[in-house]
């Protein structure tokens, strides 16, 4: 046998498959913080291997049926169950219209092998900075809906994200969906660099609207900072339309006003840099369309 | 510990395995299927993929548990007639394996791509194999292996065409 190595063995635990959430929020009532819950895997399983988790219980929520629902009511929005793949929100093309910037982020991320397997709940979950979910999803003002044994609580993903790898799920709660609204005459991009490597160095999403006389945008960067960076001064530049004068306004307030940090994969001067370019690409996009 | 049953290429699999078990290593190891390398394992080469219910999946990112009730299909079960796939003969007519340690997993990915679009785009290529990596480079013997196939399988159609015209 190739057990052994650390990295390739994962610790012990008990597996447990639940069919219903009822049966989910039972094992949490009992396990609580020994366990951890799975969707596609490709996560935990890798935190696992390198011993940055080792749960007594493992809960497989993939066969649970309220999970994984997909709905979608036009003129009302998106309910993106947590067992919902990457693969089944790219493929059924039901982002590609009015969450386009979602539908761009998720079509970047890792591989179509492990996009089979993973899940956008899982990945929101994960809260890591670099995952591109998270900017798409606050860009398109979505909430999460927590069922625990309380009842059930609805936060935006904005406030639900609350530092690296820190997101507010009491240990016997689930996320059970994502719900992102329909925005009327809604438009949206999504841009990352990586510059090679498996994590984003600098990304971006935006949404605009002008719905009647209520023109709104969101502009949300990723992977910048600890949390998700929203930038007011971007968005400011841009309500009023994007032109070549107000792309340039904004990607200059892209790389002056959004906190940037430090780290092992890039500079915060070279992430300024690269706010300014993926902002400019971006706006670019969504103008020529 | 638990007893799991997996459909390997047809045939019906049981063994009792630990829950922390990868399906990986139940796949290589315990089921000794060697077609299935493990190289990185965390997802990143891709060379332990397999077909989990009818779809690509890297083994290493997979508890055995969860394929329990589950088909698996290994490159040893693309074709049933134990001849070669029009890939597997296009891979060894364009020397499309150099240490040929990623060549399992690579058959696979692209016998399941022409499967599914019998003509593929460089681009349709390039998106369905982003998970793989061939580190003696034979990319380009690989793309022309995939073409060949392609472009056999539109004569051959053409043919039946135009001989159902006549």
């Amino acid at each position: 046998m190739s057990f052994g190595s650390p990295y390739t063995t994962l610790p012990d635990f008990e597996y447990h498959r639940p069919a219903s959430l009822e049966e989910v929020l039972g094992l949490l009532k009992q396990y609580g913080d020994e366990a951890k819950l799975m969707g596609g895997g490709v996560g935990l399983i890798a935190f696992m291997k390198e011993r940055l988790m080792s749960p007594a219980h493992v809960i497989d929520v993939k066969e649970v049926k309220e999970l994984k629902l997909l709905s979608n009511v036009p003129g009302k929005g998106l309910s993106i169950g947590a067992a919902v793949t990457l693969s089944e929100l790219l493929e059924g093309g039901v982002l590609k219209k009015d969450y386009a910037v979602l539908h761009e982020a998720l079509a970047k991320i890792a591989d179509p092998m492990i996009r089979r397997r993973a899940t956008l709940v899982g990945n929101l979950c994960e809260a890591i900075p670099w995952v591109d979910s998270p900017p798409a999803l606050i860009a398109l003002d979505a909430t999460v809906t927590v069922a625990g044994p309380d009842g059930r609580r609805s936060v935006p993903v904005s406030g639900f994200i609350r530092g690296p790898v820190d997101i507010d799920l009491g240990p016997s709660e689930i996320v059970t969906a994502v719900e992102i609204p329909q925005v009327k005459g809604a438009q949206s991009a999504f841009e990352k660099f990586t510059g090679g490597s498996e994590f984003s160095l600098a990304s971006v999403a935006v949404m605009t609207s002008n719905g009647g006389r209520n023109r709104k945008a969101r502009v949300v960067y990723g992977s910048v900072n600890s949390t998700p960076f929203r930038s007011v001064e971007v968005e400011e530049a841009i309500r009023d339309g994007i032109t070549p004068g107000s792309i340039r306004k904004a990607s200059d307030a892209a790389s002056e006003k959004v906190e940037c940090v430090d780290d092992v994969l890039a500079t915060a001067v070279y992430r300024r840099h690269l706010l300014k370019v993926i902002t400019t690409k971006v706006l670019r996009r969504m103008m020529s369309r | 510990m638990r007893e799991i049953s997996v459909t390997v290429n047809g045939r019906v699999r049981k063994r009792t395995i630990k829950d922390n078990e990868l399906l990986l290593d139940f796949l290589r190891e315990r089921l000794e299927v060697r077609s299935v390398k493990a190289a990185c394992w965390r997802g990143e080469c891709g060379l332990c993929t397999v077909m989990l219910d009818g779809h690509l999946v890297k083994s290493c990112l997979v508890l055995a548990v969860e394929a329990d009730g589950h088909q698996v299909k290994t490159v040893e079960g693309i074709t049933d007639d134990g001849e070669l796939a029009p890939i597997q003969r296009a891979f060894v007519s364009h020397g499309a394996s150099q240490c040929g340690f990623c060549t399992p997993a690579w058959v696979l990915a692209t016998h399941e791509l022409l499967q599914a679009n019998p003509h593929p785009s460089d681009a349709d290529l390039v998106e369905a194999t982003s998970g793989l990596v061939c580190r003696c480079g034979t990319y380009n013997q690989i793309r022309e292996a995939v073409a060949e196939v392609s472009e056999s399988s539109r004569l051959r159609r053409q043919a039946k065409e135009s001989l159902a015209r006549v």
